[in-house]
């Protein structure tokens, strides 16, 4: 017990140095079908407020000082704030087109991916102004920003690709081919390493940012896997990946890449977040409309919680 | 035709390579070094694909879609992409490419592939099973065979007795694994739905460009030998599409009745693991 309250301690006074908001202590998960939010709180495992926020919500991302939730809405080509405390609309600013995954920089601006544009979008969300456009290849589709800030990656689907991007310059530094249909990445702690799924090539890879060597690959021997978000542990020891239509989280060795375990969780597994101490993993099961929540020590899923149709995006604010 | 990598291809290449390094040392000069230079610095391997067949053509449009694609690609990594419209066999050798995409009749195709010795050909409008029974090396084929058709209706009546249905290789309604992207950006530009046959040539293009660009060589013996052994395409059909020893392209087929995709072939609790090969011949007839 008693970790868990220095924990919080430091986060107090951490939060109270960066002059950052309170955790709400809950998970939001956007529904692709049903045109919501769900938002459950992390103590109960229970869905608080479903709330309507336009079509096709897909990814959901948090201020790095705990005030805003960003969701894309892809159907209505924005992005909508919500306040993690009182759940309320705060507003919403353009996205340009079909808007989907980001990611959100230490400096608050939202790095989102234009599917159908063929570039990535530099948002400013408090003015809602468009900081900056970086052509990419074709589908862009996820987003990572290095813990350093320095660096994002954005995929491309099409062109099977991860482009790497200079911040705050905005250029393309290397762009490296990976399998076929690159969907989600992401940094090591140190930034030197990115990992990456793609979806029809059944894959991981694991590239040297800095160079863009492929430092290694595993193929998942689960032909019906379609990984999508790739999450690494937060000790840098494992990755956990989302197999779609595997219907499992496979958790991989991050150094060697080998398949240590796999955990069946519902249909159709998308999306992936991790708790602040790592403890729990959360995923979206698209089409058994459900939140898995999953054990990391045991690998086991804890509870199942119900939310609304298609959910796609999920994030943490603990 | 010159089987060897073509000496006037590389010369071009270099001499293109050259001309464009120094404009960028001057546009570097000009702006203190902050364009980023990377991308363009290396000589940029210019590749050609040939197309023969009517110009006016889904054939010809998709193909032009696959090479903007390409090029979409090509620009992160030094590789441009033309495509090199050929009115006959003589101009499409001429055009000394890389791959050469080809509309026409299916009694023809021996003998084309055959002046093309060594570079592929990609067949995208010819049906004939008799074609994928000859195996001929260097013929690959993206359309489907008249009997990956009849399969997948045979798996489709198989659940659904009475159907009407037709099997495709694509529909300008696809939606899923991106289907929708796909058909924007063709009908954005064509001003028509991608059917069969457009989708079969623009997958020549993209597939040949895929793995051009992990060879990073342009070079039609390397191509054609990888193309063959270790190709893993993403048709934006949901799966990994890769060539059958008789050269004809593995892909699932659409459901099609009413105007509606009712289904897809390999079809499931049907073809055993969605096994691709459950549709149509797989070997060469002796």
């Amino acid at each position: 017990m008693r970790q868990p309250v220095l924990t919080a301690l430091f986060l107090t006074l951490l939060c109270l140095t960066l002059d950052c908001v309170a955790a709400s202590g809950r998970v939001f998960v956007t529904n692709e079908k049903s045109d919501s939010v769900s938002v459950i709180d992390i103590k109960t495992n229970q869905v608080v407020k479903t709330i309507p926020i336009g079509k096709r919500p897909r990814g959901v991302g948090l201020a790095p000082d705990g005030s805003a939730v960003y969701v894309a809405v892809s159907g209505e080509n924005h992005i909508a704030v919500i306040d993690p405390h009182t759940l309320e609309l705060k507003g919403s600013f353009a996205s340009g087109d079909d808007p989907e995954a980001f990611a959100v920089h230490q400096n608050g601006n939202i790095y989102i991916s234009n599917e159908n544009d063929a570039k990535a979008s530099v948002f400013d969300p408090h003015t809602g102004k468009l900081v900056a456009e970086i052509e990419v290849g074709i589908e862009p589709e996820g987003v990572a920003i290095s813990p350093d800030g320095t660096r994002a990656i954005v995929t491309s689907e099409s062109t099977n690709m991860l482009h790497i991007i200079a911040i705050p310059e905005h250029t393309v530094v290397n762009s490296i081919l990976v399998g076929a249909r690159p969907r989600s990445a992401t940094f090591s702690a140190d930034g030197k390493t990115a990992y990456a799924t793609s979806e029809i090539g059944g894959e991981v890879k694991k590239v040297d940012v800095a160079s863009g060597t492929i430092l290694g690959k595993m193929a998942l021997s689960d032909d019906q896997a379609k990984p999508k978000d790739i999450v690494v542990s937060r000790d840098g020891k494992r990755l956990y990946v989302a197999g779609g239509r595997a219907n499992r989280v496979f958790v991989l060795d991050a150094n060697t890449l080998d398949v240590i375990t796999s955990v069946a969780v519902g249909k159709r597994v998308w999306g992936l977040a991790q708790s602040r101490d790592g403890g729990r993993l959360y995923t979206t099961d698209g089409v058994d409309n459900q939140v898995s929540v999953i054990d990391t020590k045991s690998n086991s899923v804890v509870t199942k919680i119900p939310v609304g149709e298609a959910p796609w995006g999920i994030a943490i604010d603990d | 035709m010159n089987k060897t990598a073509p000496d006037s291809f590389s010369a071009s290449r270099h001499r293109h390579g050259r001309r464009r390094g120094a404009a960028w040392i001057a546009l570097c000069a000009v702006f203190g070094g902050l364009a980023s230079a990377p991308l363009a610095a290396a000589p940029v391997l210019r590749v050609r694909i040939a197309f023969l067949g009517p110009l006016e053509s889904d054939s010809h449009a998709g193909a032009s879609q696959g090479i903007a694609e390409a090029n979409a690609q090509g620009k992160f990594l030094g590789l441009e992409y033309r495509l090199v419209e050929a009115k006959d066999m003589l101009a499409a050798l001429a055009a000394e490419g890389t791959a050469i995409v080809v509309e026409a009749e299916a009694a023809t195709l021996p003998a084309l592939a055959a002046a093309a010795q060594g570079t592929p050909l990609l067949n995208v409008s010819a049906e004939d099973d008799s074609l994928r029974g000859l195996c001929i090396p260097n013929l690959l084929h993206t359309i489907p065979s008249h009997a990956m058709r009849e399969d997948a209706l045979k798996q489709w009546r198989q659940q659904h007795a009475a159907s009407k249905a037709q099997a495709q290789a694509w529909d300008g309604n696809a939606e899923l694994y991106a289907g929708t992207q796909l058909n924007k950006r063709y009908s954005d530009k064509v001003g028509r739905a991608m059917n069969d046959r457009a989708w079969a040539a623009w997958a020549a293009v993209k597939l040949v460009a895929d793995t051009v660009a992990r060879l990073h060589s342009a070079d039609p013996t390397a191509l054609l030998n990888a193309l063959r052994h270790s190709l893993a395409f993403d048709g934006q059909k949901g799966v990994e599409m890769s060539f059958r020893d008789n050269g004809q392209l593995r892909q699932p087929l659409l459901l099609i009745e009413d105007g509606k995709i009712v289904g897809e072939a390999p079809v499931r609790g049907v073809a055993k693991n969605g096994d691709l090969d459950s549709l149509g011949a797989t070997s060469c007839i002796k």
